[in-house]
């Protein structure tokens, strides 16, 4: 390993970081669906249906469009990994991908990114990233994601 | 990681990095730092992780029933990169990028170490994404991911006020502010790093000059 001299800086800095709530997503799953697998459980759970509301945007989970692909852990946390799409009421698309954990006691924090038409009403989404919150109900059948964004 | 985004804004904040340097590191340093709290701050409970953390800020959507989202300052990397590379891709306007990291160090209440030095870059195309190493002050390596977005908005973000676009060139770009904020993914051994695998973090990040070098400031998301 090559060495590295870390020059000397007088940086005296801390960057703040301030949420602001964006909107919330009521998804409906399907029975998650577990399989044995070199890296642990693979726990895989259709996104069935969904709804986005807030001041900035109403719109729904594009039926089919996508799942939750989580890894249980040895911890028995999960390694969340979700892809699906919106459908906007304005009739945009938008891609939506969390990164995250669930924790052993139902509750979610992850990092959520979405990716939407350049010339459309959600663009302010692109290049922003959003802190989630989210609780599971007792079935693991519905979660409601809160969405902040992290200005 | 790249070339644009500016140094430190109107908004950041000082702190004396020198005192979290070699652990010493206290919720008091904080204060003592002349570190200014949002008015809902306030003390969370810290059961976990004894008392040396740095205090929550707390924030809240526009109805109670939302769930409120903390954020608590955990570490700062300090980054040098070393080789700026573009590869004009063909299938995309932006190309791959290639940083690579040289080496840094990290300082805070949660953790202190140094970056491991050449251990990885940032291969960013439009968004970056930056695979390195750390290495803790007790030995142990911790994998970063780090992914991230920025975007240029026509001056600093204000609690309760829209962001607005930049002004259009040729106009004035002095008072552009560029949103970097990065979300790491770490890998940590079992021990007393293992809190990192389960903990989701949003990071400021402010390139700065002379010698050129990287400032992240990392957040636990509570």
């Amino acid at each position: 390993m090559r060495e590295f001299v870390v020059p000397k800086t007088d940086t005296k800095i801390l960057g703040k970081v301030e949420l602001e709530y964006a909107f919330r997503l009521v998804a409906h799953y399907d029975p998650p669906q577990d399989s044995r697998t070199p890296r642990g459980t693979f726990r895989y759970q259709d996104i069935v249906s969904g709804e986005v509301t807030g001041e900035r945007i109403n719109a729904t989970v594009y039926p089919d469009s996508g799942g939750q692909y989580d890894t249980v852990r040895a911890d028995h946390v999960r390694d969340v990994d979700a892809h699906f799409m919106l459908k906007a009421d304005n009739g945009e698309w938008l891609y939506m991908e969390h990164v995250g954990y669930r924790r052993t006691d139902g509750y979610y924090r992850a990092i959520a990114y979405i990716e939407t038409d350049l010339k459309g009403a959600y663009e302010w989404m692109n290049n922003t990233t959003f802190v989630v919150t989210a609780k599971e109900s007792a079935d693991q059948r519905d979660v409601v994601f809160h969405y902040y964004i992290a200005n | 990681m790249s070339a644009n985004h500016q140094g430190p804004s109107i908004e950041e904040e000082s702190i004396s990095r020198r005192s979290f340097l070699g652990g010493a590191t206290t919720a008091g340093a904080v204060a003592l730092s002349g570190l200014t709290l949002a008015p809902q701050s306030r003390a969370a409970p810290d059961a976990e992780h004894g008392g040396d953390a740095a205090p929550t800020t707390w924030f809240e959507g526009p109805d109670p029933a939302i769930p409120r989202i903390g954020l608590r300052w955990v570490f700062s990397a300090t980054v040098f990169f070393a080789d700026r590379v573009m590869i004009n891709t063909m299938d995309s306007p932006a190309g791959r990028g290639y940083t690579s990291v040289g080496g840094g160090e990290i300082w805070g209440p949660r953790l202190q170490g140094r970056v491991l030095p050449h251990s990885g870059a940032d291969y960013y195309k439009t968004t970056f994404s930056t695979y390195y190493m750390f290495q803790a002050s007790d030995g142990a390596l911790i994998f970063i991911h780090n992914r991230g977005t920025m975007r240029r908005f026509g001056a600093p973000y204000e609690r309760g006020k829209p962001l607005l676009p930049p002004p259009a060139p040729p106009a004035k770009q002095d008072t552009v502010w560029t949103r970097f904020r990065a979300t790491p993914v770490f890998t940590a051994p079992l021990g007393p790093h293992d809190w990192m695998n389960r903990t989701v973090f949003v990071a400021n990040s402010q390139r700065q000059a002379n010698p050129d070098h990287t400032v992240f400031s990392y957040y636990e998301v509570l």
